[in-house]
């Protein structure tokens, strides 16, 4: 190779050159490294340094956990403004477990809570369990409870090659079995009082008060843990409620208390059946929810919303600091539909007609009235009370029965008929004005069907049919309805029975009759026979007058307002308003009025409604009426229908003898419905009893007399004061 | 290693110093980490054996000189690039798809193995060779001939970029940092650097604001996943994100923000964080040992560095000097990076602390770095004894 000397020294230089680059580029590289490096250091800095205190104090303060604590239930006012259930307040002295303390510290504070309060009453000391007993005997005598387990014992259970934990469970439950009855019975009472309170303090869930005492805290008790609370960490004496009934008797029987339904306590916590849908709702396990009926149904509405606090813990668990992270709000009050003052003037009533027409009555043990307004649905009364035997003392008692209107059903009877004359119009049977011959029917191979009036009434028409309530006119209607146009003495019935009685079903259901009225209330019933198909065509005509599916009264009553509001089935409800709680006694804002809610149209003309309802005015105002004799407010315009029905015994005495029911339907004023009522006594051993009319005209006439009182009060103003005075014992 | 006697004279006593501290604080670490019983796997026991087995690369390394290196370049880089490419055609019984990616080798009994910690040496030594041969052919340095160079270089890492880049970002960004440095050592021009390097950086830069600003026209129009976007959204925010990425950045702040100066000292660890035995190794160095430990352990790196740039000056053969570039801009990219995305300096992409994080094919493949460097020293003495003598 031949390479020039100025290209070799070219070379050279420019390799040196070369290689000085290098380095410098070198040397560049290794700058941009220590900035780079730097850049982290000076981070680290920041981070570790100017802000490592903030990071540090994040890591001690653990979660903040929310904390629920109960605010009182929505009250319950009836249609004036008076109260019907409230609120007591009692106090409370309550234990927030903490996620850190130990077993031996809360038994600690146990004892110093045993000194200061009493928790001796035998109701408390039934609540120990013996596995509660077990668990204090361990933990108060350590040596002789470890004397217990033998070395052949333990030699046993390594054998079985279990992980500690589950080892130590062994060991812990051979202790448990190996504990005698006498040393179990061997705590003085001293001691079996801080195991009560030491239960209930380790029951509730952490971080949440769980009550240790609500019932009969004196004020003693309650200032002396008052003042010793810094010794007692979290121990805290607050107010908790009882649910309060205004109207309740010693007894505690009260207007509608079966209906407005049942809070559960404390310690039944949430329902078993609802448990996880609650739970999810944000409930906690031993929160007081409404278990039964009104306090059910509204739960929503009542319950109010829980005070939210956040504990700021530290990370042993020890509560910082607590900040409101929601304002807790009392539950929103209900307005009834129910004028309580109404409501016992019926119960009244009831307990006065039906006390005296018992006598030699061994069956008729209930009466059940139904009163709603025809127009609007809202139930101006819901009334039954019941004669119970006390099977303990063997007295017999009457008991609010509110709840049987709308849960036990019966044979209604003629009351029904007004349903049966429409359907006839419906299924083109019969026109309005046909005439019928009334005489006793005799079917092949059955017994003979007639009216009360054995004899017959002759060629009638539908309008006496009603007023006299024929059972014949109806069992000819039900044939036409059926197909068979004409009645042949001693000849076969050949009606399409299943036609027949589901053509019947579904215009009844049109009236509400046999299917739910809707009202705002869990658990209606809705009476028996419907889809059964009868076994003998015979049963069929049975049906149109009443004596074959059974009905509710509430049902009855919905019935009767359809035909009265001119032919809208309306749904009934017994809670009119939702109100803001107000804790100056009156009521709050309103928040929902519930509107009337027409659930169906029937398919009848105007004309035949119209039609039926002058036969329902003749009922109780022509002289040849049924209700005519008994019903004597006529200046209140009433009209209705009777019923009276033949019926197998199917109460609580046993036996199933042949019984009537006696019952009635009507609405006042016949031009201008403002109240439907249904009155059934069922379970009278004669139907010549009147005591179903004597309580209908009793009851209409407590209503416009309690209207008439109402004006008058508003006249003079004080209208609404009268409420306010007897509302909030809270 | 130490068998001849001759040979121990020239090792590299200073690097084998830092190592030494390096394994130990891997050790430190790695124990703490595993302390959260995330894993049943002894990760501590693990590292220390491929500590071992690296040991053994090094020795291996040290034994090719120079020539032998510039001989087996192209074999390593082709192999390399094989078991890129066998890894995507490869079934799933040995490559599976691990957190969404196919990066690694399942091999029965030896474990997993992922070649893209090797292609990263193997790349450093092919770059090396071509910036080294440009120089050798190339008399006369023109701007022409510069940019001859770029384009080899660029050809040299964009195949082994191209194999991975779709599954593994981190990877990606360590090769396209290698070049980078070896770009900057090679002695291209400034009039061609200042131009690229001011390119990228506006590239990067208008990236950004598309992804702050308007992030919709980067997923219509460049296919961007909303998922990777939202990993730079949570490293700017990290308490306004969910996901793991700002699960990860806020844990790992807490750690290390409350480790304060002096730590909470070996073993006292308050802050869960997952997988903190591979890539956020560095939050429980933080958190244990402090700003004082966390400082210790970047200057250690620094030392790393420092000799590394020593021994890339030292040497009278610019092969060696490149090679040194190489791994110091492999070393600098992960060390940055890592410390960086654990105090939130940089956003998280899932590579490894070298030396430090647990880790069989990371450790190898900066092993093999190390294994380089101690070469070169070995026998940059020799040759200097050589032409003295």
């Amino acid at each position: 190779m031949v390479v020039q000397v100025g290209g070799l020294s070219r070379l050279k230089k420019s390799k040196q050159k070369k290689k000085s680059n290098i380095s410098f580029r070198l040397n560049l590289i290794f700058f941009c490294v220590f900035i780079l490096f730097a850049t982290l250091i000076l981070r680290l800095g920041i981070v570790q340094i100017v802000f490592g205190e903030d990071y540090k104090r994040e890591i001690e303060q653990k979660e903040v956990v929310p904390i629920n604590s109960s605010v009182p239930r929505g009250k319950i006012y009836d249609t004036n403004g008076k109260l019907v259930v409230g609120n007591t307040p009692l106090k409370a002295i309550t234990y927030t477990r903490s996620t850190s303390v130990k077993q031996d510290e809360m038994l600690d504070i146990a004892k110093k809570l045993a000194n200061l309060i009493s928790k001796d009453s035998e109701e408390d000391f039934k609540l120990i369990t013996k596995r509660d007993r077990q668990d204090y005997w361990i933990m108060n005598h350590p040596d002789e409870a470890t004397a217990k387990i033998k070395k052949a014992d333990k030699e046993r259970l390594e054998k079985k090659e279990l992980d500690k934990k589950e080892y130590d469970k062994e060991i812990y439950d051979l202790t448990r079995e190996r504990i005698t009855e006498e040393e179990l019975n061997s705590f003085s009472k001293q001691e079996l009082e801080v195991l009560a309170i030491f239960r209930e303090m380790s029951s509730g869930t952490t971080l949440s008060p769980h009550i240790i005492k609500n019932k009969n805290v004196t004020d003693e008790e309650y200032a002396i843990v008052s003042e010793h609370l810094d010794t007692l960490p979290g121990v805290d004496t607050t107010s908790d409620w009882d649910r309060y009934f205004a109207f309740k008797d010693d007894k505690g029987n009260g207007p509608l208390s079966s209906v407005l339904g049942k809070v559960t306590s404390s310690k039944e916590g949430l329902p078993k059946d609802s448990l996880d849908y609650l739970l999810s709702k944000g409930y906690s396990r031993n929160d007081r929810v409404g278990k039964s009926y009104i306090e059910s149904q509204y739960e929503d509405v009542l319950q109010g919303q829980k005070e939210t606090v956040k504990n700021v813990t530290d990370k042993a668990g020890n509560v910082l600091e607590s900040q409101v992270y929601r304002e807790g709000k009392s539950g929103n009050d209900l307005v009834l539909s129910i004028d309580i003052e109404f409501q016992k003037r019926v119960d009244e009533i009831i307990e006065q007609k039906l006390g005296s027409a018992r006598a030699g009555q061994p069956y008729m043990d209930r009466t059940l009235v139904s009163v709603m307004n025809p127009k609007t649905g809202e139930m101006l009364a819901m009334s039954g009370k019941q004669y119970v035997k006390d099977k303990e003392t063997n007295k017999t008692e009457v008991q609010d029965f509110a709840l049987g209107n709308m849960t036990t059903s019966y044979s209604m009877g003629s009351a029904v008929k007004g349903a049966t004359v429409l359907t006839g119009y419906q299924t083109g049977a019969i026109k309005p004005g046909d005439y019928l011959n009334d005489r006793p029917l005799k079917f092949k191979g059955t017994q003979v069907k007639k009216s009360w009036n054995t004899s017959g009434f002759g060629s009638i028409n539908d309008l006496y049919a009603l007023k006299r309530s024929s059972n014949v006119y109806m069992f000819l209607t039900a044939m036409k309805i059926g197909g068979q146009q004409t009645y042949v003495p001693n000849g076969p019935l050949t009606i399409d029975k299943v036609a027949a009685i589901n053509t019947f079903r579904k215009n009844f259901a049109e009236f509400g009759l046999g299917i739910r009225t809707g009202i705002d209330l869990p658990g209606e019933q809705t009476g028996y026979g419907g889809g059964q198909i009868p076994a003998d065509a015979g049963k069929v005509l049975d049906f149109a007058i009443g004596q074959y599916d059974t009905y509710t009264p509430l049902q009855l009553v919905q019935y009767i307002s359809t035909i009265a509001n001119g032919g809208y089935r309306i749904q009934p409800h017994i809670v009119k308003e939702i109100h803001e709680p107000n804790n100056t006694g009156e009521l709050g804002p309103i928040i929902e009025e519930i509107a009337p809610t027409v659930l169906n149209r029937i398919d009848m003309k105007d004309s035949w409604i119209d039609h039926v309802k002058d036969g329902l005015e003749l009922v109780v105002n022509d002289p040849q009426g049924t209700g005519y004799g008994t019903i004597k407010n006529k200046q209140y315009k009433i009209a209705g229908k009777t019923g009276t029905a033949q019926a197998l015994y199917d109460g609580p005495l046993g036996g199933h003898p042949m019984l009537w029911n006696v019952t009635f339907v009507g609405y006042a004023p016949y031009d201008n419905p403002e109240i439907a009522v249904s009155v059934v006594v069922p379970w009278s051993t004669t139907d010549a009893t009147h005591v179903n009319l004597e309580i209908a005209d009793e009851v209409f006439k407590a209503y416009f007399e309690l209207k008439e009182k109402h004006l008058n009060e508003g006249k003079t103003g004080s209208e609404g004061t009268e409420g306010t005075q007897t509302i909030d014992n809270n | 290693m130490t068998s001849n006697k001759n040979t121990t004279s020239k090792l590299d006593y200073s690097l084998i110093f830092i190592l030494l501290l390096l394994f130990l604080a891997s050790c430190l670490a790695i124990y703490s980490a595993q302390a959260s019983g995330q894993y049943k796997e002894n990760f501590l026991i693990k590292q220390i054996v491929w500590y071992v087995v690296g040991g053994g690369i090094i020795a291996a390394v040290m034994t090719l000189d120079s020539d032998q290196l510039r001989k087996l370049t192209w074999y390593a880089y082709g192999f390399g690039i094989f078991l890129l490419g066998f890894l995507i055609v490869a079934p799933a019984s040995i490559a599976p798809v691990i957190n969404g990616a196919k990066n690694w080798f399942v091999l029965p009994g030896i474990g997993s193995l992922q070649p893209s910690e090797f292609v990263k040496i193997f790349l450093i030594l092919g770059l090396a060779r071509v910036v080294d041969q440009h120089h050798q052919k190339t008399l006369l340095k023109t701007l022409q001939t510069d940019f001859w160079l770029l384009m080899k270089m660029g050809i040299v890492t964009v195949f082994p970029l191209a194999l991975i880049i779709k599954q593994d970002l981190g990877t990606s960004l360590v090769f396209i940092a290698i070049l980078v440095g070896m770009i900057f050592i090679s002695g291209v021009s400034w009039k061609l650097l200042v131009p690229i390097f001011s390119t990228g950086m506006t590239l990067i830069g208008t990236i950004f604001y598309f992804v702050l600003w308007k992030p919709d026209i980067l997923e219509k129009y460049l296919g961007v996943g909303e998922y990777q976007l939202r990993r730079i959204y949570s490293w700017l925010d990290p308490y306004s994100y969910q996901g793991s990425d700002a699960y990860q950045l806020t844990k790992s702040l807490l750690a290390i923000g409350s480790g304060q100066t002096g730590g909470k000292g070996f073993g006292n660890r308050e802050v869960y964080l997952p997988e903190s035995q591979t890539d956020f190794i560095f939050s429980v160095v933080g958190e244990e040992y402090g700003f004082i430990g966390a400082s210790v352990l970047i200057s250690l790196f620094f030392m790393l560095i420092y000799h590394i740039t020593k021994v890339g000056m030292e040497t009278k053969n610019n092969f060696y000097t490149y090679i040194c570039v190489g791994v110091i801009s492999m070393i600098t990219f992960h060390v940055f990076q890592n410390i960086g995305m654990t105090i939130g300096v940089l956003p998280i992409t899932g590579i490894p602390l070298p030396f430090i994080s647990y880790g069989g094919s990371s450790l190898m493949g900066n092993m093999l770095g190390i294994g380089l460097i101690f070469s070169i020293r070995y026998h940059y003495k020799k040759y200097m004894f050589s032409t003295t003598a």
